[in-house]
């Protein structure tokens, strides 16, 4: 790979043959007066705003307790809390970042979680959580997207915006810089904030805390130089060792021979300094705030006929069908509103396992519902609103050669079985099964939602003891007749055990049981046992079946 | 008239000797599969288990079939592969457990268990999942099942290309019913009886301690 990359672009140690090949030496000579790599000039100048966030963990738990309704902000700050930020590293949990009221009272980064409770008991700790940040920032994406069409989310805290298009509208720089900083700030977060031709040098200012502003090319190499290292995203490991070389800002690396430093250090560090001068090019994704249909459907007069309302929904079906597919798009999730005259608004939701678009689909979903749904009075007009729309999945089929037939067996996957089961009888009545792995009878097994977890693999476990078919919701204690448990008024006849299980002393359902495969007067098997905590009772706690 | 044209007429029955083109399934009980008609329990239809009670061992009498269905693709009569299916369980009366099923060799992420609130959703989710096509197999305790309802179920199994397997009290043995074979379980001091009531193509028998 070494060896591909290096023949363009010859190193500085080797004699220069030619002023062509002198050319292509990008940062070894001072200050590059003529511009390398420069086969056809960049025809659109591009500026880059980068978006900083380096409080997001902490801004991101704070924006989650005030989102859902504004109303509730005047609760909370009446009983407001000091907050820190934890996480886990190496089985301790540490501060990793603390709110100002914390952090008066002495509440540091670095601390461990019992420390800070010390320090202020009435600290809420809440754990990192990566997921939320990353909502966080999307919405943050999707708000910037009123200041420029391309806008990139860069990494876990980075926000990127191209701004060159931008700039008349917003009545130019330092206008729309205004307007971004304020906006952040009412929404309630601090950002670091720089501008500069390329996406990376834009990204390096903003982490230095340079508040700078970077139009002209030509700037931007001396005011990279001077950036230390510390605010390039590089492995500490290779920033140390930069470091003990004596090399400590940019332009110390870009003084350091080319082909040396790549071996050293990796070809991509090397790309990297390339990108941020503008040397390279550096593509960014775009980020797209994901769309949703929403479709009216208004009656000249009140409907109540319910075949005629389902040909609206199917209507308005084929149409959001028509949507999704014009953007290769799928939904998990519709919501049909029939708006009536006085009453409030009927609502219906539908779900799916998958992302799903076919009209067809959909509508047998509605079918089942709208047979249970009752509407109060006529209805005006009707709505559908669908959820976020998400890539299709792909569908794995098979290759069946020695299906001679031809014909489709298959009407639906379980999934979609499924879906039109919970759709009539609801989420809580259809489940699929999973092992735990536990000794406790009564929770060696769980259930899983069969829309949602697929890929859930099962435990093997192997008990060479035979467990009962059937088991029963709750043991059921049995009464005795001289110490001898019955069933159905007759003594049992206990065939094999026992079998003694004693576990659980840690979460205070600890058990301590002597389990009996037993007979009952009818000739069925029973898995019975004696309970040897407290009273000595028998138990019927499963059937051989 | 030669004896082929006498066989053609559909009033004459001919026993245990009509092989029923249907899919057929090994029960893992080979006295019981000696006496079902094609050696094996009748795929793609309705099997009626009258039991007295919960336990008699009518779930050990379908482990093993049940097993196969869950396991891997298997082979029809027919040459064809089908892909292994899910396994319904409809209205149990307890918790089917787990690591017992496990024991008998039948594969955990293919089951679901449904609990419909009355008789007419039970039916309903019965045949979704009996004509769906997924399912290799539906288990299925209603506290009613009329003559009507029996024919459904048989008619979706047919369309899934399911088996169908209904548990039903003792007193069900009057009414009529659309099912392909109907057992009834009887519990004897040494082990558990099974009558074949009814059989499509065999003819009533009786196996004594069987399980």
């Amino acid at each position: 790979m070494t060896r591909a990359w290096k023949s363009p672009v010859p190193v500085r140690d080797a004699a220069p043959t030619s002023a062509a090949e002198q050319q292509t030496l990008p940062f070894a000579e001072p200050a590059p007066r003529i511009k390398p790599l420069s086969v056809t000039p960049t025809p659109v100048r591009r500026l880059w705003f980068c978006i900083w966030l380096p409080n997001l963990p902490l801004e991101a738990c704070s924006a989650a307790d005030v989102a859902p309704g504004g109303h509730k902000a005047a609760g909370a700050a009446a009983s407001y809390r000091a907050l820190a930020i934890v996480e886990e590293q190496h089985g301790i949990h540490r501060v990793l970042q603390a709110d100002p009221v914390a952090a008066a009272a002495g509440v540091m980064p670095g601390q461990t979680a019992n420390a800070a409770l010390a320090l202020l008991p009435t600290l809420r700790l809440e754990e990192r959580s990566l997921v939320r940040e990353q909502q966080v920032l999307e919405a943050l994406a999707t708000w910037l997207e009123r200041f420029s069409s391309f806008v990139s989310i860069a990494g876990k805290d980075v926000l990127l915006l191209e701004i060159a298009g931008s700039l008349r509208l917003f009545g130019g720089l330092p206008s729309l810089r205004r307007q971004v900083s304020k906006g952040l700030g009412v929404q309630g977060f601090s950002a670091a904030m720089a501008i500069a031709p390329t996406p990376l040098a834009a990204t390096w200012l903003a982490k230095a805390g340079r508040r700078t502003c970077i139009r002209a090319e030509e700037n931007l190499g001396p005011a990279l130089r001077q950036l230390p290292l510390g605010c390039l995203d590089w492995p500490a490991g290779q920033r140390e060792s930069l470091t003990s070389m004596g090399i400590i800002n940019v332009g110390d690396c870009l003084r350091l021979p080319r082909e040396g430093f790549a071996r050293r250090f990796g070809a991509e560090r090397l790309l990297e300094l390339d990108r941020a001068l503008g040397y390279l090019p550096d593509p960014r994704d775009s980020w797209r705030a994901p769309e949703r249909f929403c479709a009216d459907y208004e009656m000249t007069e009140e409907q109540s006929d319910r075949e005629l309302l389902l040909n609206i929904c199917r209507e308005l079906l084929l149409s959001h069908e028509q949507f999704l597919l014009a953007r290769q798009l799928g939904t998990q999730r519709l919501c049909f509103s029939f708006f009536h005259i006085k009453s409030t608004a009927t609502e219906l939701r539908l779900g799916s396992a998958f992302a799903e678009r076919t009209a067809a689909r959909w509508f047998d979903l509605l079918k089942i519902r709208f047979d249970a749904l009752r509407l109060p009075e006529a209805v005006i007009a009707v709505r559908l609103r669908s959820g976020l729309s998400q890539a299709l999945q792909a569908e794995t089929a098979r290759l069946c050669f020695h299906n001679k037939s031809g014909t489709q067996r298959r009407r639906y996957s379980i999934a979609q079985l499924a879906e039109r089961l919970v759709a009539r009888i609801g989420s809580q009545s259809v489940n699929a099964m999973t092992m735990v792995a536990e000794h406790r009878p009564e929770y060696a097994w769980g259930v899983r939602n069969p829309l949602s977890d697929w890929s859930v693999s099962t435990l093997t476990i192997r008990d060479c003891i035979k467990r009962p078919l059937w088991m029963l919701p709750e043991p059921a204690l049995l009464p005795t007749d001289l110490g001898y448990p019955l069933h159905k008024g007759c003594r049992l006849t206990l065939l094999d055990g026992p079998e003694r299980l004693e576990t659980g002393w840690w979460d205070e359902q600890g058990i301590s049981r002597d389990y009996y495969t037993a007979v009952n007067g009818a000739g069925i098997r029973l898995w019975v046992f004696r309970n040897r905590q407290r009273t000595p009772d028998w138990y019927l706690h499963g059937i051989f079946g | 008239m030669s004896l082929e044209k006498l066989l053609e007429n559909p009033r004459v029955w001919r026993g245990s000797s009509q092989i029923d083109a249907r899919a057929r399934l090994v029960s893992g009980y080979p006295e019981l599969d000696r006496c079902l008609p094609g050696g094996g329990w009748p795929l793609e239809a309705l099997t009626e288990i009258l039991i007295g009670q919960y336990g008699m061992g009518e779930l050990r009498l379908l482990m093993p079939a049940l097993a196969q269905l869950s396991a891997e693709e298997i082979q029809t009569h027919t040459g064809e592969y089908t892909e292994p299916g899910w396994i319904a369980w409809v209205a149990p009366p307890f918790q089917p457990y787990a690591p017992a099923l496990q024991q008998y060799g039948i594969d955990l992420s293919r089951m679901l268990i449904v609990r419909p609130k009355d008789d007419s959703e039970l039916l309903w989710s019965a045949e979704q999942a009996l004509s769906s096509g997924t399912c290799a197999a539906v288990l299925l305790w209603p506290d009613t099942l009329d003559d009507k309802g029996s024919r459904r179920l048989q008619l979706a199994a047919e369309k899934g290309h399911s088996w169908a397997i209904a548990f039903r009290p003792l007193a069900a043995r009057q009414q009529p019913s659309a099912a392909a074979l109907r057992l009834e379980l009887e519990s004897t001091g040494q082990g558990t009886r099974v009558h074949i009531l009814k059989s499509r193509g065999g003819r009533p028998t009786v196996l004594d301690s069987l399980l």
